[in-house]
């Protein structure tokens, strides 16, 4: 019975989005959550990808994987272990997947609603929210991101912000700091109150971590 | 400005400014945030109250606090390596006698600058109503096995 509603579900899903076939077949959804349906999984929701993530380094990723999340999942029962060695390596994918799978992924999104500013931040701004982010906000105690010396510094329980700017939509971090519940139930990061010019500079901050400014 | 000069200049900001990220290096001088952005509300006094621990308390504790705190409180959870000043340590009465449940309260809800402490220490306020970190300080207190002196 159950898996009869399954069949039908995900025939649904396969009419309604015929390109997120390639997901299934490559077993993404066997980790990953692809739909609103499903419950959260072993892995980051990817339900919203097309929200989330830059198409080009979805490419990069799925070609040559990297770890973003150095303590793993937050759901993961080793999570407070941080046993950082020796955790998995993300499946990577042929050349002639990549455009698919990236298209596929593009394709799954949910309503948004925190556009962000496109104007780049002053070097006043920049100094100043990065200030904040080390010191009023305290972020750097749970995300890596990088010192003015190009350095990576900073906690490992949350997603690693180094390479935040290739990897990330501004629009989606500004929308997670303003209403991360739409994008997750239950996280272990704090809620923040910013006010909107706030959420703003630091969307823009963190569009400005690149890996190609480690030094 | 010199070379030296220079130098000289970064080193006096890198040790006015440290931040929690371990070695910090030197951010240009900027303007404190004024009280209002770090506290973002005024706090209201908090009423001592007794609160019950439930094993909700724990869990809450085991998927917000052990990140930094560690899964037995001892201050050693995975981000404390890289933080600057280190987690305190929830089962050492030598310092948590010396703090009362308000003080405790408050650096939960508005964060370790708002009690003269670390901001490594994060705000939880917007996170976790009053009456769980009412209860999270009496699971401090267990922790601890000690009160307030
Ligand atoms: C064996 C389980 C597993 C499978 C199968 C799997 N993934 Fe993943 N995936 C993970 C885990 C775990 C992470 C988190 C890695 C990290 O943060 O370091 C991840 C991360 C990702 C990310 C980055 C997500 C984020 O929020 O950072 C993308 C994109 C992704 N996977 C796409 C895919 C696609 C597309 C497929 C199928 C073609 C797939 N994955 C198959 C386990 C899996
Ligand atoms: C106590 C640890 C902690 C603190 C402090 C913290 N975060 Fe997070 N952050 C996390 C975790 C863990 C996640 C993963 C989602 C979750 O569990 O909530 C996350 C997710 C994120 C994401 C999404 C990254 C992704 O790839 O999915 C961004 C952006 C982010 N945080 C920015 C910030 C900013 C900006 C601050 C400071 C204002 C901050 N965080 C403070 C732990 C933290
Ligand atoms: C991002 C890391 C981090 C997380 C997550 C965190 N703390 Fe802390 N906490 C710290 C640090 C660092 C200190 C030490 C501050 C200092 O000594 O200046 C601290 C100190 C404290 C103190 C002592 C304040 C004082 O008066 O000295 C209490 C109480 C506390 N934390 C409770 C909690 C609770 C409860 C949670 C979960 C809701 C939590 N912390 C989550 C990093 C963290």
């Amino acid at each position: 019975m159950k898996n009869l509603a399954i069949l039908i579900l995900s025939g649904l899903l396969l009419s309604a989005n015929a390109s997120a076939g390639i997901l299934e077949d490559r077993n993404c959804g066997s980790c990953h959550r692809l739909n609103t349906e499903e419950t959260s999984l072993t892995a980051p929701d990817l339900h919203y990808a097309g929200n989330k993530f830059q198409p080009e380094w979805l490419k990069q990723f799925l070609k040559k994987p990297e770890v973003i999340r150095p303590a793993g999942f937050i759901n993961d029962p080793e999570f407070l272990q941080g046993s950082t060695e020796n955790r998995p390596v993300h499946p990577s994918f042929p050349e002639e997947d990549l455009n698919c799978l990236v298209e596929s992924l593009m394709s799954l999104k949910i309503p948004g609603s925190t556009p962000a500013p496109t104007e780049p931040l002053s070097k006043g701004q920049q100094a100043k929210i990065k200030y904040q982010f080390e010191r009023t906000f305290g972020c750097i105690s749970c995300h890596q991101s990088l010192n003015l010396a190009g350095k990576v510094r900073g906690g490992i329980s949350g997603p690693s912000l180094v390479n935040a700017g290739n990897r990330l939509q501004a629009d989606w971090i500004a929308d997670w700091l303003s209403s991360p519940e739409t994008y997750l139930a239950k996280g272990r990061m704090p809620r923040y109150k910013m006010d909107p010019a706030t959420l703003g500079q630091f969307t823009r901050f963190i569009m400005t971590l690149k890996k190609e400014n480690i030094k | 400005m010199t070379m030296n000069q220079k130098i000289l200049l970064a080193g006096i900001i890198f040790l006015l400014i440290t931040g929690c990220g371990q070695n910090e290096q030197a951010t240009p001088v900027v303007k404190p945030p004024t009280q209002q952005e770090v506290r973002e509300t005024v706090p209201p006094t908090p009423q001592p109250k007794l609160a019950q621990v439930t094993a909700e308390t724990r869990q809450t504790y085991q998927w917000y606090c052990a990140q930094c705190h560690g899964i037995n409180g001892k201050g050693d959870g995975i981000n404390a390596k890289f933080l600057t000043v280190p987690p305190r340590n929830h089962t050492k009465a030598e310092y948590l006698e010396t703090r009362t449940d308000e003080q405790l309260f408050e650096a939960i809800k508005f964060g370790g600058l708002s009690t003269g402490r670390a901001p490594c220490m994060p705000a939880w306020g917007h996170t976790l109503d009053e009456d769980t970190i009412h209860s999270l300080v009496q699971y401090i207190r267990e922790l601890c096995q000690c009160e307030a002196l």
